[in-house]
């Protein structure tokens, strides 16, 4: 009975654990961003391009974040009275800029270039980021999970270079 | 495809050890405390090969020669890796894949020119300089092996502006770090396949040597030996 008892306690534990760990883990890629930030009404209702706001695309490795200058070329004047665009002119009046939360990050052995991806090989953002244009909220995962599995697949499907000196430094 | 090489002009280089610096910052290298230098346990990817001391006590001349990575064309440290972490690449750059390191240190045990270092600690950084790391290369982490890569982020970044400005890569667009900051000009680096580098007219100079040539590693980094 005594033997079967501490079998019981160590599975529960064991499972305990695991749900622990698992829930760190997820917890690890939820952010929640300072500002009800709509995609939608910006790609989708108003038509403007990726690359107007995330400018770096085109002409390095990191994608960057919209600095407020960014925003405040659009929002210098109010245009609607919502409370997310009266938190934007906060930040505009103040020049200070707005905490994002980086969601997608690389780790620092590993060279991911966006240049490399989107204007050498012309692949679409949706592939990675998902259809950004249909959030109306801001986004509180990564669309495609920053995996290499997930690299190697999309290599290997497209006969991109799989050489571990392409991507690893 | 491209062979990158080096030559150092022993002329022209006046033991400023410019390059050590420039290669250490450029590179992330880690800076280790003096007792662990006194072990030998130093960590530099370019360094200065004292080869012997010239003149009597106060006009003591060192000779000294850069030492980097030789690059050889037939690499006897790839042949012991267990795991494929270091291989030779097709632009000829020996490549060392450090999430893949597992630390066995065969190749720095097979290496002639001892030219790999060992992370033995994690990296500690003074607090003023943590944020001074250049971005585009990682901090290695403790129990793997390094060596001098030809500085190989920039040449993924000029190749990456020359495809998306639709041309071919230019001699001078890719230059390590202790070339570009030489003062002497003394080293001379480019594509060695192609007839018309400086650098390949250099590596057929009769002046041209490399170390422990006798051994048949190939060293694509080659020297002009000093004519005074």
């Amino acid at each position: 009975m005594k033997k079967f008892l501490i079998l019981i306690v160590t599975v529960i534990g064991f499972a305990a654990g695991i749900y622990t760990m698992r829930g760190a883990i997820d917890k690890h890629y939820e952010f929640t961003q300072p500002i009800d930030f709509s995609h939608y009404v910006h790609a989708s209702k108003y038509k403007i391009p990726c690359i107007a706001c995330h400018q770096h695309v085109l002409f390095g490795a990191r994608a960057g974040i919209p600095n407020i200058e960014i925003c405040g070329a659009c929002h210098s004047t109010p245009m609607k009275k919502t409370p997310g665009e009266e938190q934007v002119f906060g930040y505009v009046k103040s020049h200070k800029q707005i905490p994002w939360y980086s969601i997608y990050y690389v780790p620092d052995y590993v060279y991911f270039s966006h240049l490399r991806h989107v204007v050498i090989g012309k692949l679409d953002c949706k592939l990675c980021h998902g259809d950004m244009a249909a959030f109306t909220s801001p986004p509180i995962t990564q669309f495609l999970k920053i995996r290499m599995s997930n690299c190697i697949d999309c290599h290997q499907k497209r006969h991109a270079s799989t050489d571990c000196w392409q991507c690893h430094r | 495809m491209a062979k990158y090489g080096m030559v150092i002009d022993l002329n022209k280089c006046t033991s400023c050890q410019a390059c050590v610096t420039a290669c250490k910052l450029e590179n992330n290298v880690q800076i280790v405390s003096p007792d662990d230098a006194s072990e030998g346990r130093t960590m530099f990817w370019m360094k200065m090969l004292t080869l012997k001391y010239e003149g009597d006590y106060p006009n003591v001349k060192p000779k000294a020669i850069p030492r980097n990575c030789m690059q050889c064309d037939e690499p006897p440290c790839i042949k012991v890796c267990p795991v494929r972490a270091t291989y030779k690449t097709e632009v000829g750059i020996v490549a060392q894949i450090y999430p893949q390191c597992i630390g066995c240190r065969y190749c720095m045990a097979n290496c002639p020119y001892t030219v790999k270092v060992f992370n033995w600690y994690k990296t500690e950084q003074p607090k003023e300089v943590e944020k001074c790391d250049n971005p585009d290369v990682s901090v290695r982490p403790k129990g793997v092996v390094e060596k001098c890569t030809f500085c190989v982020h920039r040449l993924q970044i000029a190749e990456e502006k020359a495809k998306a400005e639709h041309r071919k890569l230019q001699e001078g667009d890719y230059v390590p770090a202790c070339v570009e900051v030489c003062p002497a000009k003394a080293i001379y680096f480019g594509d060695l396949d192609d007839t018309n580098s400086d650098v390949s007219k250099a590596s057929h100079d009769y002046r041209a040597f490399g170390l422990l040539e006798e051994l048949g590693t190939i060293p694509k980094v080659r020297y002009l030996n000093a004519i005074e």
